[in-house]
């Protein structure tokens, strides 16, 4: 083993030290268990920055040492283009869910546990990127759910939490079952639990088998991404979580689903296996680009409107990839990134919003444009952003997934549909916006300024957005060395 | 009496053990906690002798002739069995670690001079179950092991509930026993022979009919549907100790017995397979959906162990229908499994029960406040019932998966679907159980009156829990060793079955 390739396992292995050291520090302030949260998740930043040389030079970093031997198991972790646009999307994210949550109040009772709680929310998805065994995979999968579901029960609003929660872990957990159904028949038909073997071995399982995984994977992930009509989980989880969670949920969270669909069907199964998927996928992207831009603009309460949102924009990334062409997947991935960002920035904007009116209603807030004038153009530039408005990022990955929607041949009408369905984004964004900002005043809800320990994360995050729209040029070359993973290297 | 006096050594000791116990506690009036101490070497010392027929078992199956017994007409056999010996080593350090609990558990019941003599005298019949080759031999040490286990069920005597729960053991117990004793009658008009040491060449329909009749025992025995109607008073009324005895050991191993006993008297591997699968789906479904329900933590647990038989013969069912060693293999694997985190939870609800002095799963609303610890430990038997990844119960749910696929059969599908129905809908209950201790209570309070600060558990309960509780982790972490060591036992239980 070659000694760059021993540092990988520290995306994996180094947050949990974070863990440790968290969860035995139990006299641990905030702002103590938060230095040592965000410095054990910076290493999961720092680590895969450093192996970008390596990941140039050779194409994919692996490690891999044996764990179940006598069942062929092995805990091997491999880091490729496709893993490290995701991964490093999660570790942002979190990193600004941390940081965030050090400027409320989610997290001051039991900091350390909430702040190890976060580092294993994150450590999820990190190792769902980069498991290259089915079995470890999974174990991350459910890691990732599992933290995910303490964090919203802890530190969550209401007594609906309790409720909220179990329906998110039931129905996300039904996914899953979905997911190791295929994942266990790879394992049960190759003896082996290696992704890279799999990989190479997938395309010679019984073209029935492959359509039959090919549906559960899909189904499994759609779960995962809060597709309609498996995303009634969402609205309540996200209302309930605390809003850092939230952040991570919506931001990082629901793009593992796209990751899952990228990982598995598309890198184990031929493009022609998935033809017939194509036209279904991309009318499901659609119904669920509509449904959640409906509901975003029927919803009166602020966190479900941007969680429908959510749902929205998942139907664009399932559109992009459903069109099966270079131009949609490239979309897809780098609408994954651009939705992190803005939804991060929103969902902070929502917490700002309603840490100072204390009003849960969109008709309850109002006028705050005024008052709040930095925070107005967070906002601002942020619903521009999720409406797609040039430069910002996602115009360009929408652009992609446009193009890759007409490029496909499959519906060219679906592809039409689905850029009118756009905008019904700008409508609900422009209403979101508008009524808490230009409003009418709510003379109660009015608040005197935004709290500094909020907002400068949130203005961090918006240049962060400006700046990644004017670039997308490297974000681009990563999607396209990703893609070039899948269907057995078709799009190398 | 000729043979190998080492087969039948842990038996010996078990039942001299009980009586040296019995008459020691009552002459010298030993308190609780010297008799459970007294108990536990007598248990450490039948483990060792066990892991050195453990260790010899490579040898012992290479020669058959190796007995302890009569071996003239009408004699009887003892032999060792790969699986009775390792099911009595988990059933044994299971045993250890409750007798540990009993020595707080019991420590407000002035009967316990019996209490302990009884979990020995049960240990000795179910060992002895697995190593009678003697029909009738069999059927006493059945009944040795109903009656002492009816005795610890109605141990509370002076609850209503307790004796209730000990008579439907009883008479539902007899109820077995009595099926078996029929199905004696039936194999010995058929070959005029007791013995079990070979298979019937060529069964008739008698024998056959005296199979059907242990197999219908034993399932009774089991909790199978629809004979589990004992399951939920039982579990659900009996000392918590005893309960996890019970729900984590006795009961299941009855389903390793069954094959012994039916396979040599005319039932094929098929019919027994297709058996225990069709009825393992009705396990797992009104298992989980009647968990659902309960109020009490400790009936919430019968139903839960019932889903969990029925995943057990589902994996068994498999092997046999089947014929693949591996998927029997993935039985011993989720009986230990099951063994361990069900004793888990049911010591954890006792220690609810112990100081908190109630069952109800309402009123145990923020009991994570007063006992975080326990609160813990019965979230980690959940979540590896459920079958969480990174515990035990995980690596149970993929080895059953892996076995189900792997057979690429509908029958073996369609049961797939229902464990996987069932699952889901067990975490229906187990999560919500695991939440509600956490929950503020409903009546604050009420719980441990004027206590702020968490009540302190005796280490006597305490250190048993979280044995199993990392057992429960260990097992979740790194299962290469338990695999190989089912794997082992299944070669060599192939070889005798």
């Amino acid at each position: 083993m070659r000694p760059y390739e021993l540092i990988l396992p520290g995306i994996t292995l180094l947050p949990v030290v974070g863990v440790i050291v968290l969860l035995l520090w139990k006299n641990a302030t905030k702002r103590q268990a938060a230095i040592v949260g965000i410095i054990s998740e910076s290493f999961a930043l720092v680590i895969p920055i450093v192996l970008l040389t390596t990941l140039r030079r050779d194409g994919a970093v692996f490690f891999s040492i044996p764990w179940i031997s006598n069942l062929n198991i092995s805990f091997s972790l491999s880091l490729s283009w496709l893993s490290i646009t995701f991964l490093i999307t999660e570790v942002v994210v979190t990193l600004a869910a941390m940081i965030y949550s050090l400027g409320e109040k989610t997290g001051e009772k039991n900091s350390n546990y909430y702040y190890a709680l976060l580092l294993l929310f994150s450590l999820g998805m990190s190792g769902t990127t980069l498991s290259d065994d089915v079995f470890l995979f999974y174990i991350f999968w459910e890691l990732m759910l599992l933290a995910s579901v303490l964090l919203i029960v802890g530190w969550g609003t209401g007594e609906k939490r309790y409720k909220a929660s179990l329906k998110y872990f039931i129905i996300t957990h039904l996914g899953s079952l979905m997911v190791l159904v295929c994942l266990i028949m790879l394992y049960v038909n190759f003896g082996t639990a290696s992704l890279t073997e799999l990989i190479l071995q997938a395309g010679t399982l019984p073209a029935n088998m492959q359509v039959f995984m090919t549906i559960f994977f899909i189904i499994g992930f759609s779960v995962k991404m809060a597709i309609f009509p498996m995303h009634i989980w969402l609205p309540d989880a996200h209302t309930v979580a605390p809003m850092p969670v939230t952040i991570i949920l919506a931001a990082a969270m629901l793009s593992m689903g796209a990751f899952g669909v990228l990982r598995f069907p598309y890198s184990l199964f031929s493009i022609e296996t998935m033809q017939p998927f194509a036209v279904w996928l991309m009318i499901a992207g659609l119904a669920s680009e509509v449904y959640g831009a409906l509901m975003a603009l029927a919803e009166r309460e602020i966190k479900r409107i941007i969680a429908y949102s959510s749902v929205s924009q998942m139907g664009y990334i399932l559109f992009g990839l459903g069109t099966l062409t270079l131009r949609g997947m490239q979309g897809a991935i780098m609408h994954v990134v651009y939705h992190a960002i803005v939804k991060g920035l929103l969902f902070m904007v929502v917490g700002i919003i309603l840490e100072v009116t204390r009003r849960r209603n969109i008709d309850e807030v109002g006028g705050l444009g005024n008052r709040l004038p930095i925070l107005t153009v967070c906002a601002a530039i942020g619903v521009l952003g999720i409406s797609g408005m040039p430069p910002l990022g996602i115009f360009n990955s929408e652009w992609l997934i446009f193009s890759g929607g007409f490029d496909s041949g499959v519906s060219i009408p679906l592809t039409v549909m689905t850029l009118i369905g756009s905008l019904l984004t700008l409508v609900y964004a422009l209403r979101f916006f508008g009524m808490i900002f230009f409003g009418k005043k709510n003379p109660e809800s009015l608040p005197e300024k935004s709290p500094r320990a909020l907002l400068v994360p949130t203005i961090a995050v918006t240049v962060f957005l400006v700046i990644e729209g004017l670039l997308p040029g490297a974000l681009l070359a990563w999607a396209t060395n990703g893609l070039a993973e899948l269907f057995g290297g078709l799009f190398l | 009496m000729s043979g190998s006096f080492e087969i039948v050594l842990p038996i010996f000791i078990l039942i001299v053990g009980a009586f040296v116990v019995y008459l020691l506690g009552r002459l010298l009036q030993l308190s609780n906690r010297l008799l459970a101490i007294l108990t536990i070497f007598i248990l450490v010392v039948t483990l060792g002798v066990l892991l050195l027929q453990y260790l010899n078992l490579p040898e012992i199956i290479q020669q058959p002739e190796v007995f302890f017994g009569l071996e003239e007409p009408g004699g009887i056999l003892y032999r060792s069995s790969a699986v009775g010996v390792f099911i009595l080593l988990i059933g044994v350090v299971i045993g250890i670690l409750i007798t540990l609990y009993s020595g707080e558990y019991l420590s407000r019941d002035p009967r316990y001079l019996v209490y302990y003599p009884l979990v020995l005298l049960t240990f000795s019949g179910l060992l002895g179950m697995f190593t009678s080759y003697n029909l009738f031999n069999l059927f006493l040490l059945t009944e040795l092991t109903t009656i002492t286990a009816s005795a610890l069920v109605a141990f509370r005597f002076k609850q209503q509930a307790s004796i209730r729960a000990g008579f439907k053991y009883l008479i539902m117990s007899s109820l077995g026993t009595m099926t078996m004793l029929l199905g004696i009658y039936f194999v010995y008009r058929s070959t005029g022979s007791m013995q079990l040491v070979t298979p019937l060449e060529a069964p008739d329909e008698f024998a056959r009919i005296g199979a059907a009749c242990f197999l219908l025992g034993f399932s009774l025995k089991a909790g199978v549907v629809p004979l589990h109607t004992w399951v939920p008073d039982v579990y659900g009324n009996a000392p918590a100790a005893i309960s996890g005895l019970l729900a984590g050991i006795m009961s299941k191993s009855m389903l390793f017995i069954m094959p012994v006993v039916c396979l040599r008297l005319g039932i094929s591997q098929a019919e027994l397979g297709a058996y225990l699968m069709v009825f393992a789906c009705f396990n797992m479904l009104l298992g989980s959906v009647r968990m659902l329900g309960q109020e009490s933590l400790k009936h919430f647990l019968s139903y839960s162990s019932i889903a969990q038989t029925g995943y057990l013969m589902f994996a068994l069912g498999m092997g046999f229908y089947y014929g693949v060693d591996q998927v029997y293999g993935v039985g011993l694997f989720l009986f230990m499994v099951i063994a361990v985190m069900k004793c888990l939870a049911f010591l954890a609800a006792g220690i609810y029960r112990h100081y908190a002095g109630t069952q109800n799963i309402e009123r145990l609303r923020g009991v994570s406040k007063h006992m975080p610890v326990i609160a813990h430990i019965l979230s980690i038997a959940m979540a590896g019932l459920a079958g969480i990844p990174l515990l035990a119960g995980f690596t149970g749910k993929w080895l059953v998966f892996s076995a189900a696929l792997l057979t690429a059969d509908v029958f073996a599908v369609i049961c797939l679907i229902v464990f996987m129905v069932s699952s889901v809908i067990s975490l229906g209950g187990y999560l919500p159980m695991i939440i509600k201790q956490y929950q503020p209570p409903t009546e604050p309070g009420r719980l441990f009156p004027g206590c702020t600060t968490p009540v302190k558990v005796s280490k006597w309960m305490l250190y048993p829990a979280e044995f199993l509780a990392v057992m429960t982790v260990v097992i979740g972490i790194y299962p290469s060793p338990w695999v190989n060591l089912v794997s082992q036992v299944m070669q060599w239980m192939m070889v005798t079955l």
